[in-house]
């Protein structure tokens, strides 16, 4: 069950370092829900609550601000957040296959994640990764000159 | 079309806007519009220019009440010397500038936009509430009349979705203008509605399990300018080209927002609000928006009764005056009671009956206590016209110390016109063994209410929908009230009854309508002495410089 | 070829300030703080000629003359690290390899409007490169380059990294603004401009990485030398970044001028394999595309691609072989504006979307008589009139590729298929 959603005091340390940081503190938004995401594993209707009294706007404008970004998300996701590059270039160097491949490997399709919750698959938009391209990122990390084999062994590692 | 929006500049309620527009000077400028010179002044947009002369230049997200969107692209103009074309909500006067809004270039442009804003939309106008008074439709009527060229699967959204206790969306006829989430934002400051996601998957949305039910909820519906935000409860009721429109005034408070009484078959379908900066700006609350229902529906009364052994029975209204001039004069004390929802004349008159029969009389006054949204448009006097029947001198401290001294035992008749006071919460039930004591009660309403049941004689009157007559505001406006529907027949309109009574006590009285007593009470009352119907218009007028509140 | 932008990014740990400033580091900084008024370091920049590298090519100083000087209100610089048009990947480079050099230069453009408060926007996916600035600007305010009295010249300057969270459009500045003040990504109308009227309604300038990192290196050698190299209206070096089917992909330093087929064959090695090349888009994704025959006597520069119907941009090369079908790349451009289209405004809310579907049906033999005229037309009505210049940046590729690749559309729509094998179309979306 969702209990009170509410940060550790840590993150509530960190949230006043982040609002301090700001000539006002709407600029604050994304670190803070970054922060929220961070401690929450994702932006829930709840968390979202809590980040609007935190940084008292109203709940309507976080929400939009979540479903706006691509990077804010209000469902779980895998522990691995695999995001193909899809665009032009990465495209050209046969993205595709790896996108297939993953698909192969994992069993899943694009937006779907793994029984086992490990893996969420998703394809995006250019990662300014062009020139090594077809590329990947896996939540923070890039890979990049990827190509079938190599993407295999790359998710292998990633428990 | 749509040009009643332009009608009075000022900020209605919008301190964003005052923001906005600080900086702005009674420069005069002129500009040139169509080959037309126009003149302006500094600060003034291009669409507001052309609105002060009479062009209406296309638009959808342009509100002159709320902060420039600039997003549907509708109004884009071409203007000399810019190579673009330019948002004419959004583009400031300059002196010589020379603008075209009818241009080929211009015409495309708005042709284009058309398009793009219907590919998605399901085209289901015979089934839209919003038909005939559509922004989409009217626009395409004037400017596109083609096919559509869009050929793709149409992108569904959320249909039917409940927002609130009035307002009900439609995504797919949404247009994503965003007048409602700015109107939320910048005039209630309640904020419950955002837009969600990007690109063509932006719909607007509350927040998960959020209602919206601020207390000017429904403004939404009306500046919406497609049928993304319709009224559930005028929905489905009526075709709004059937509707009569009657220039009115709200009865649900003080305020006296100005108001359009929009009738079907002789009954009223809805109210809008109308224009009128020195009262609502363009807004109508909600409670005020919905009044109508419990102040007109239900079984009306047709005939005088009276009361015989085993109850009330209809009368004829000669039977009817005769009884209530001998009661009433039979019992002393005598208290008489009006409600403040009657005019200016009906007070006048009633003042005038009381004074004959000398009786005390007061009008009714409840005063409550208000939310900050509420604040915005609310009175805190429901009774619309306390302030024009304490001038008509039909009172003066409201009902509540009336009360006290009904309850007391003080009268031995009371006349109640226009107000159901065994209703009344807390003390109803004191003053309805008040009203059980009495050796003579009557009751002039509209309907056979708890109260009416108690009378001994029982006149049918009219409510405000089927008068004229003039509602004076809480800050001392004189305003109209036109008859929008026909009573039933064997009502009386309260000044007649009033008339009757007055003629029977030997008063001599021959009011042909309310605009001669109005002009009798003008000659009466110092303060109204300069005004008549004519004088009152459409806005009302001002009763003195000095704005002044109970 | 003069290494300006690239000068320190194949020296080890080039990321550190040691480093950088052994290199002559931070010495830009400390001769504006000390010799220049803001006034002389606008005029400088004016005189070196450099104009904006983020795409739209708008003369620097004079952007940051615009600023008023007797505003009472904070005023704000913004360096724009969102690179997300499809094809670059210079300032990526940069900010990863030469962060100091783009710190340098933000404080260099808040000096010139006496801004105190100045802004990195990163994009968000950029998680490496922004904890490498993170620790660039922490070791330059241990170094003292930021905040009170920076090196005793009693100015003030406050440097805030700030993640976006996934949106092309806060490329656009003021984009970039709405999302930095906490809201959507959502363009402002305009007027008014950021200049008078931008991050939460004061004087704002927004500067793309490679035109903040250029000034260090201005400021030092001095705006003549750096108006020497290039042509007359585009002056200085621009990186170029080069993807696609090219045998070195990568970023380059080019001079303004050099010539642009010589470049590609010479410098990034030409398309691979033997293959013929059969288009490049030179300025990213959203600048028209041009066919192999049109690159002859196309030098790089603004107002060269400018006169063979493209632009520089933001100098997105993206290299497309013989084997590469037009439509499916053409598709694949629109899907990604229709994904990134803010929704705001009507034109490019709906037509992005609208252009995106009738390419896919060409590309997967749906096609019909009247398509290619249709995407013409609606690209035309969303071209110009829009909020922001995503709608023209939609419009312009899709248009391009039509005009340039008629014959190669008409086919699928004829064919009711893909006629072309290529690397991205074997498999299918």
């Amino acid at each position: 069950m969702m209990n009170a959603v509410k940060f550790s005091d840590e993150s509530l340390k960190r949230f006043g370092e982040i609002v301090g940081r700001y000539p006002k503190k709407e600029a604050a938004m994304l670190p803070v829900l970054y922060l929220a995401q961070r401690e929450f594993g994702y932006l829930s209707c709840e968390a979202i609550e809590y980040v609007a009294r935190l940084m008292d706007v109203p709940v309507a404008r976080v929400y939009g601000v979540v479903t706006f970004y691509t990077m804010l998300n209000m469902k779980p996701i895998g522990r691995h957040h695999i995001q193909v590059c899809r665009t032009l270039p990465c495209a050209l160097a046969g993205a595709e296959r790896i996108t297939a491949a993953i698909k192969a490997k994992l069993g899943v399709g694009v937006g779907e994640t793994t029984a086992d919750g490990r893996f969420t698959l998703s394809e995006v938009e250019c990662l300014a990764s062009c020139g090594t391209a077809p590329m990947m990122q896996v939540n923070d990390d890039y890979y990049e000159n990827l190509n079938e084999q190599s993407v295999g062994e790359i998710l292998d590692k990633l428990k | 079309m749509h040009g009643y929006e332009f009608h009075v500049p000022g900020s209605g309620l919008n301190p964003k806007l005052e923001t906005r527009n600080c900086d702005t000077h009674m420069d005069p400028v002129k500009i040139i519009i169509d080959g037309r010179e126009v003149a302006t002044t500094k600060g003034k947009t291009v669409i507001q220019a052309a609105a002060g002369v009479g062009i209406a230049i296309p638009h959808y997200c342009y509100h002159p009440k709320l902060t420039i969107a600039g997003n549907c692209r509708m109004c884009l103009v071409e203007i000399e010397k810019m190579p673009k074309l330019q948002i004419a909500c959004n583009t400031p006067v300059m002196e010589g500038m020379a603008v075209k809004t009818q241009s080929p270039k211009v015409l495309e442009a708005r042709r284009a936009v058309m398009e793009f804003l219907l590919i998605n939309h399901p085209l289901d106008c015979p089934i839209c509430d919003q038909a005939g008074e559509c922004w989409l439709q009217d626009y395409y009527m004037q400017h596109d009349l083609t096919g559509s060229r869009f050929d793709e699967k149409k992108e569904h959204d959320r249909k039917r979705e409940i927002f609130g206790p009035y307002v009900v969306f439609d995504g797919e006829r949404c247009i994503k203008c965003t007048r409602c989430v700015r109107f939320l934002q910048e005039v209630t400051h309640t904020d419950e509605l955002t837009v969600v996601n990007r690109g063509d998957h932006s719909t607007i949305a509350l927040f998960p399990e959020k209602i919206l039910d601020n207390p000017l909820s429904v403004n939404v519906v009306d500046i919406c300018p497609v049928g993304a935000l319709t009224d559930r409860d005028f929905r489905f009721k009526v075709r709004v080209w059937y509707l009569k429109k009657t220039p009115s005034i709200c009865p649900g408070c003080s305020t006296g927002c100005n108001i359009s009484v929009e009738t079907y078959q002789n009954r009223i379908a809805r109210f809008k609000p109308r224009i009128n900066e020195e009262v609502n700006s363009h807004w109508l609350c909600d409670e005020g928006r919905y009044c109508f229902h419990s102040l007109t529906e239900g079984e009306r009364l047709t005939a005088p009764m009276i009361r015989q052994e085993g109850g009330l029975v209809p009368t004829d209204w000669e039977t009817a005056v005769q009884a209530v001039i001998a009661g009433l004069g039979a019992a002393a004390p005598v208290a008489g009671v009006l409600s403040g929802r009657n005019t200016n004349e009906e007070a006048f008159l009633f003042a005038r009956l009381m004074k004959k029969i000398s009786a005390a009389g007061e009008v009714f006054y409840r005063e409550r206590e208000l939310t900050e949204v509420e604040k915005l448009l609310k009175s805190p006097d429901r009774s619309p016209n306390f302030r024009g029947a304490c001038d008509m001198g039909a009172g003066g401290g409201g009902f509540d110390a009336l009360a006290g001294r009904l309850i007391e035992g003080e009268f031995r008749s009371v006349y109640i016109v226009g107000e159901d006071l065994v209703d009344l919460p807390g003390d109803g039930d004191k003053i309805k063994n008040a009203l059980e004591k009495l050796s003579f009660l009557v009751v002039q309403d509209i309907r056979l209410t708890p109260t009416a049941k108690l009378a001994h004689v029982v006149l049918p009157s009219t409510h405000f929908g089927e008068k004229e007559g003039s509602y004076t505001n809480r800050r001392g406006r004189v305003q109209k009230l036109n008859p929008a529907v026909v009573p039933p027949l064997g009502a009386l309109h309260d000044w007649e009854i009033f008339s009757r009574l007055l003629a029977k006590t030997g008063e001599k009285i021959s009011f042909a309508n309310p605009a001669e007593i109005f002009a009798a009470l003008a000659r009466a009352i110092p303060a109204y002495s300069e005004f008549n119907y004519d004088k009152l218009g459409d806005h009302g007028i001002q009763l003195d410089t000095q704005r002044h509140d109970h | 070829m003069e290494k300006i932008l690239l000068r320190n990014i194949d020296v080890p740990d080039s990321h550190t300030i040691g480093v950088y400033r052994s290199r002559g580091g931070y010495r830009g900084l400390e001769k504006v703080l000390r010799e220049m008024s803001p006034e002389q370091l606008i005029d400088e920049i004016k005189a070196s000629g450099l104009r904006g590298r983020g795409g739209a090519g708008f003369p620097t100083g004079m952007k940051w003359g615009f600023v008023p000087k007797d505003s009472p209100k904070p005023k704000y610089v913004v360096c724009n690290a969102d690179e997300s048009e499809p094809g670059t990947f210079k300032d990526r480079l940069l900010i990863e390899k030469d962060p100091h050099a783009v710190i340098e230069g933000t404080l260099i453009a808040a000096y010139a409007i006496r801004s105190h408060t100045a802004f990195i926007y990163i994009r968000g996916e950029f998680s490496f490169g922004a904890q490498v600035l993170a620790r660039a600007i922490d070791e330059a305010a241990a170094a003292g380059y930021l905040g009170k009295n920076v090196l005793g010249s009693s100015y003030d300057i406050d440097l805030i990294l700030h993640r976006g969270a996934g949106a092309y459009i806060c490329g656009e500045e003021t984009g970039l603004l709405s999302s930095l003040e906490g809201g959507k990504g959502w363009p402002k109308v305009k007027p008014p401009f950021p200049a008078t009227h931008g991050l939460f309604g004061c004087p704002t300038v927004v500067n793309n990485v490679e035109t903040l990192a250029s000034l260090p290196w201005i400021i030092e050698q001095g705006a003549s030398r750096y108006a020497a190299i290039g042509t007359e209206k585009s002056k200085g070096t621009k990186l170029f970044s080069v993807s696609g089917h090219i045998e070195k992909p990568g970023v380059y330093e080019v001079d303004m001028g050099y010539p642009f087929k010589q470049f590609l064959q010479e410098h990034c090695g030409g398309v691979p394999e033997g293959k013929k090349l059969k288009g490049v888009i030179p300025g990213g994704a959203s600048m028209p595309v041009l066919r192999a025959e049109e690159l002859d006597g196309i030098s790089m520069d603004y107002e060269s691609f400018q006169a063979a119907g493209t632009l520089l941009g933001s100098g997105g090369v993206i290299v497309m072989d013989e084997s590469t079908c037009m439509v499916r790349a053409a598709w694949n451009i629109a899907r990604f504006f229709a994904h990134e289209s803010c929704g705001q405004c009507s034109p490019c809310r709906e037509g992005c979307h609208w252009m995106e579907k009738i390419f896919r049906r060409v590309e997967h033999g749906d096609g019909k008589e009247g398509d290619l005229d249709l995407i013409l037309s609606v690209s035309g009505n969303i071209m110009g009139n829009t909020i922001c210049p995503f709608g023209d940046a939609a419009a312009m590729p899709a248009a391009a590729f039509i005009k340039k690749y008629r014959e190669e559309f008409d086919q699928h729509i004829r064919e009711k298929r893909c006629t072309v094998t290529s690397s991205t179309s074997r498999v299918p979306a």
